[in-house]
């Protein structure tokens, strides 16, 4: 996570029909985004507009730095909540965010035994959305705490020992797959 | 005091975004497969559980949504208790006793406005994060008081209880002791809203079988747009159940939790058949 190369970014569709969202500044942030991570690999980007929900996913083929990493969205991960239908960017980068720390995470060899992303389990998601989460604020993305405390808990339970594992991953770098909860 | 509040002039700060039906009924995509089923075998469940992956995203909005509601609840009932002027029923009066049970209403409803405030905030949701939909104050808004019973009472009350039936299952299987226990109790208070619209409503039209009829025509057009697309419903592809159990005890009859079990299914497939004719239209 130290180069500072632009990488060439795919986004599509390149014509957004149900939703008002424009491929070009979602290639924009995602690049913006990248080079702060220290993401050089191409990416390509994949929006699904057709439902409001919000999955996402981040592939990455290989570990070298030409491999492809491929980010899949459900429109409502990139959306404004308080628009529905038009981008929303706090939202949009804080998803675009967690999936590139993903990918980093994936790229860094510390996660090479990590499912993918769609097979994770739920726990296993939440687990490693608390850990890019914290990452993310660091970054001054401005996630919400309270966000993932709730989802985590949700996963692993409410009581002290949940919070104390959460404020570990919250505050950590450098982990492995193997340190996170629910494997 | 003015009387009459039109939905359009509703005090709300600059977090509040609104919205209503048919902006939200623009919005062309899906969480339901929209293609027509040959068969009678069910899609993949929406319904709100934490078994979903999205689950504490889909709970902080329908917890937002519940937030709104509460207030809009409260002033439903507010403009209820002062719009009309007490008298023995007929015309546009309403028993000083319904003005009562209409004020003990509005308290509890702050109550809850409460409550979902402070819930919202342990979800970690921020007030205004999500639009508001003003579709329940719209149902408040009828001159006659014998349909505002119908339907805020009856129609936006029963929608409460099975969006807090829905929530309070979703608190006890997460294991969240707070969200469990805030739906008990505000679950509680809307068995016994729906309770005092049901009486009223019989009662005030006991000598007045058409203005009754009236009343029950209007809060059958409300249940179905209350019924968001189908977005409450019995089948599964539904986030909201229809809570049966609950609604027996606010005194809905078996027909009459059929009838809305049949428009729930009648809106969902409306929806999913208007989503397939803009998707042919837009290409997608």
């Amino acid at each position: 996570m130290t180069t500072s190369t632009s990488p060439l970014v795919t986004v599509t569709p390149e014509r957004f029909t149900l939703v008002t969202y424009d491929a070009d500044e979602i290639g924009s942030i995602v690049r913006a985004l990248a080079e702060r991570i220290g993401i050089a690999n191409p990416i390509v980007v994949e929006v699904d507009e057709r439902t409001p929900l919000s999955k996402m996913s981040a592939v990455v083929d290989g570990s070298s730095s030409d491999a492809t990493i491929r980010l899949r969205f459900e429109s409502g991960a990139l959306e404004n909540t308080k628009a529905l239908t038009t981008f929303g960017e706090p939202r949009a980068r804080l998803s675009i965010g967690r999936m590139l720390v993903r990918a980093a995470d994936r790229l860094s060899g510390r996660f090479d035994d990590a499912p993918q992303d769609t097979e994770l389990t739920n726990p296993q998601n939440a687990a490693w959305d608390a850990y890019c989460g914290g990452r993310l604020e660091r970054l001054d993305l401005g996630p919400v705490e309270q966000q993932y405390r709730y989802d985590f808990r949700n996963r692993f339970g409410f009581g002290d020992d949940t919070d104390a594992a959460f404020d570990r991953l919250w505050s950590a770098d450098g982990l492995a797959w193997s340190d996170l909860p629910g494997n | 005091m003015r009387q009459f509040f039109p939905v359009e002039d509703l005090a709300r700060d600059d977090r509040f975004v609104q919205t209503n039906m048919a902006e939200r009924m623009r919005d062309t995509r899906s969480a339901v497969d929209v293609k027509k089923s040959k068969s009678k075998s069910r899609s993949a469940s929406n319904r709100l559980t934490p078994e979903r992956h999205d689950a504490s995203d889909a709970a902080r909005g329908l917890m937002h949504g519940i937030m709104v509601g509460e207030i809009q609840a409260l002033e439903g009932a507010g403009r209820t208790a002062h719009d009309f002027p007490a008298g023995d029923g007929t015309g546009d009066t309403i028993p000083f006793e319904l003005k009562l049970d209409m004020a003990r209403q509005a308290w509890d409803e702050a109550r809850h406005v409460e409550i979902s405030v402070k819930l919202s905030d342990w979800m970690g949701t921020e007030i205004g994060q999500f639009q508001e939909n003003t579709v329940l104050f719209e149902a408040a808004c009828s001159n006659d008081p014998v349909l505002r019973l119908a339907g805020v009472n009856r129609a936006l009350e029963g929608l409460a209880i099975d969006v807090f039936t829905q929530m309070k299952e979703f608190g006890q299987l997460a294991g969240d002791p707070f969200l469990e226990f805030c739906e008990d109790w505000m679950l509680a208070d809307e068995v016994t809203h729906v309770k005092m619209g049901s009486d009223w409503l019989r009662k005030v039209t006991e000598k007045d079988p058409e203005r009754r009829a009236k009343a029950l025509e209007f809060q059958q057009v409300v249940d179905k747009l209350f019924s968001f697309g189908g977005a409450r419903g019995e089948s599964d592809e539904s986030p909201i159940g229809l809570a049966r159990r609950f609604r027996e005890l606010a005194g809905f009859t078996d027909d009459e939790v059929d009838t809305i079990a049949s428009m729930d299914h009648d809106a969902l497939e409306e929806r999913k058949a208007a989503i397939r004719r803009a998707r042919e239209v837009a290409g997608v």
